[in-house]
């Protein structure tokens, strides 16, 4: 299954996805045929911390365990750090307390482990795998969040799993924007929704939360892992009635929308493709690729975005974007008040927490 | 130059984009938590911030407090004192007091940020910084918090620090000759306080959220008698010995009140 889907991040697939419906139709044609193959059956992973507690070890075992993989993250230091401003020793044993809460079923025993030897615990991976999973986090770089098969995202738990975009703290701002703007205008809370690449599905349930039983959201994502995931997470946050989610490439799964969308939100890989090798391990060794590399300039999927939004969006509506930074979103608001002059209006960059211009926010329609 | 007259010499004022690289000292400031309310700040009126926000919010306007490690100085505003008009949004709720502020309307006069924010960032990134640092822009006042593993409950808990951190630092003036206590003073005195009428319900402890606006009044008093038991226990209607109860049930209000016995060379509360 591994192989198979590896071929579906091929990077160079990539920026052939982006440039036109034709090639989309023709990748459309080619998911349906794999619909018909055995990987039909793409079954998520279940997160660790929502694993049956089947397995059981003493707390001297544990914390045998636990003593071995301290020292190990003791022993990176600073050396990831300074290598690819990885994670240095401090952050990785943080990461292991959050891996003992998630694998073990109680996890207020662990205070205990050096004093009751012999008492057992139920834990929800066997401690032989807690071994493989910690030099796999140390040795192999392997995102913490893949290691535990979720991310907490705002008041959300995530699953998350290779093939998926890890999402990021920063995201979390767009759900922010989004309740402001329909807090303000119940006819946009009504409306329909679109988040386009929606990767674990984190912007898009976040919106359903926002939006509650009124709203309606459509969230997209070209990747089969993704479209897995999603439905997961959306499943378990109980919103099938308010999401839906669409497999295809940005907004062909939109078809018959056009001028309907209440608003639009997108995550867009957005980091240019010279970057990518000097990325942190974590990201460039073990993210999709798909979901980070944004093309020459990182602009490729964004600017596609703002053609789309221009047709897609109704008037009034809100799109709210994520980019790499300062000069993307000053490119952006130029793309589109020359380009696209008249369509859009009332533009907004917005910084993130760190103080980076990383969000465009703006409307569809004349100028107010 | 508004602000200079009125934020004084412990206030930067900085004016312009944010950057994080641009200002390390940002990540040397002293971090308050609840065990160490030592410092306070003297200010007296709450500044007005200009109306500079712009439409693109590039520019924001971020005050830096650098001398905190001045010990025994506080925040002073007068509560219904506020002269100046209320231009930006970012500073609604003046006259009424921080803490009976709606969680979002607090919020908006905070600046908020992460940690450590050293490189691009976004999709750059995965390093689980969940820590989050609210900066209560009127006061200057920092919480944070880093302990849970979304970005969003860390500010959430921020927020709770927060309130709890201006209740113990932001004195009002208080007149002691027409001095009658706030309601929110009178519900966390005990029963037999002599001028608590039934109506107040019963008593608020430490636990409630509300027992920070009693907090803030009584400690208000409190530094209006300059530290004297005794002196506020006769306001309340309580004996001495009844207020040192309720002085020492809460570990933050001791501290803040031992804090300021110390400096006027009384002996602290047991």
């Amino acid at each position: 299954m591994k192989l198979s889907l590896g071929s579906l991040y091929r990077p160079s697939r990539f920026p052939l996805l982006l440039k036109s419906y034709p090639i989309s139709r023709s990748r459309r044609s080619f998911c349906v045929s794999s619909l018909s193959s055995p990987e039909t059956s793409l079954k998520p992973q279940i997160p660790l911390f929502l694993r049956p507690p089947i397995y059981s070890t003493t707390l001297s075992d544990l914390r045998k365990w636990h003593d071995w993989a301290e020292s190990l993250a003791s022993s990176v230091g600073s050396t990831f750090e300074k290598s690819d401003n990885g994670p240095d020793s401090s952050l990785l044993c943080r990461e292991l307390k959050w891996l003992l809460e998630d694998a073990v079923e109680d996890h207020t025993l662990v205070s205990q482990m050096g004093v009751e030897n012999d008492r057992r615990v139920r834990m929800r991976a066997h401690v032989d795998e807690l071994y493989n999973l910690w030099k796999q986090r140390i040795q192999e770089r392997r995102p913490f969040q893949y290691v535990v098969g979720c991310e907490h995202w705002r008041d959300l738990v995530l699953s998350v799993q290779e093939g998926v975009l890890i999402p990021r703290p920063e995201t979390e701002r767009i759900v922010d924007f989004v309740s402001d703007v329909v807090s303000k205008d119940q006819e946009l809370k009504r409306g329909v929704w679109a988040d386009l690449g929606t990767g674990s599905g984190a912007l898009g349930i976040g919106i359903s939360r926002i939006l509650g039983s009124e709203g309606r959201v459509i969230a997209t994502d070209l990747s089969r892992v993704a479209i897995a995931v999603a439905s997961y997470n959306v499943h378990r946050y109980g919103l099938k009635d308010i999401i839906e989610i669409r497999e295809g490439s940005w907004f062909e799964p939109l078809k018959g929308l056009e001028g309907k969308l209440a608003g639009l939100v997108s995550n867009p890989p957005y980091i240019p493709s010279k970057d990518i090798s000097g990325l942190q391990a974590e990201v460039g060794r073990h993210e999709p690729r798909v979901a980070l590399d944004g093309g020459v300039d990182g602009m490729d999927a964004l600017l596609h975005l703002c053609d789309g939004a221009a047709l897609m969006l109704k008037p009034g509506g809100f799109f709210a974007f994520e980019t790499n930074g300062e000069q993307h979103c000053r490119a952006l608001v130029d793309y589109m008040e020359n380009n696209k002059s008249g369509s859009f209006c009332n533009f907004e960059i917005i910084p993130d927490f760190a103080g980076i211009e990383r969000f465009v926010t703006g409307f569809h329609g004349k100028a107010i | 130059m508004a602000h200079q007259i009125l934020w004084k010499s412990s206030f930067v004022v900085r004016l312009g984009r944010f950057i994080s690289s641009s200002s390390p000292s940002f990540f040397h400031l002293p971090l308050y938590s609840l065990s160490s309310s030592s410092c306070f700040l003297k200010v007296h009126p709450i500044p007005t911030l200009s109306s500079t926000t712009t439409r693109r919010r590039n520019n924001c306007i971020w005050f830096q407090q650098q001398q905190l490690h001045d010990r025994h100085s506080f925040l002073w505003c007068s509560k219904y004192s506020t002269t100046r008009a209320c231009v930006d949004t970012e500073i609604e709720g003046l006259g009424k007091g921080y803490l009976e502020l709606t969680d979002e309307e607090l919020t908006r006069q905070c600046k908020m940020d992460t940690l450590k924010s050293s490189g691009p960032g976004g999709q750059h990134r995965n390093k689980r910084e969940s820590a989050v640092r609210l900066k209560h822009l009127p006061t200057g006042i920092i919480a944070q918090a880093s302990e849970d593993r979304s970005q969003h409950r860390n500010r959430a808990s921020a927020l709770t620090r927060l309130r709890a951190l201006i209740a113990l630092k932001v004195r009002n003036t208080v007149d002691l000759e027409a001095y009658s206590p706030p309601q929110e003073l009178l519900q966390i005195l005990p029963a037999k306080s002599s001028i608590r009428g039934s109506d107040c319900g019963p008593q608020i402890g430490p636990k409630n959220p509300k027992f920070l606006l009693g907090m803030q009044a009584l400690l208000d008093l409190i530094f209006a008698v300059e530290g004297s038991i005794s002196e506020a226990a006769k306001f309340l209607g309580l004996t001495t010995g009844a207020l040192s109860r309720l002085i020492l049930s809460d570990d933050s209000l001791r501290m803040a009140v031992n804090e300021l016995r110390a400096s006027k060379g009384m002996k602290p509360l047991k």
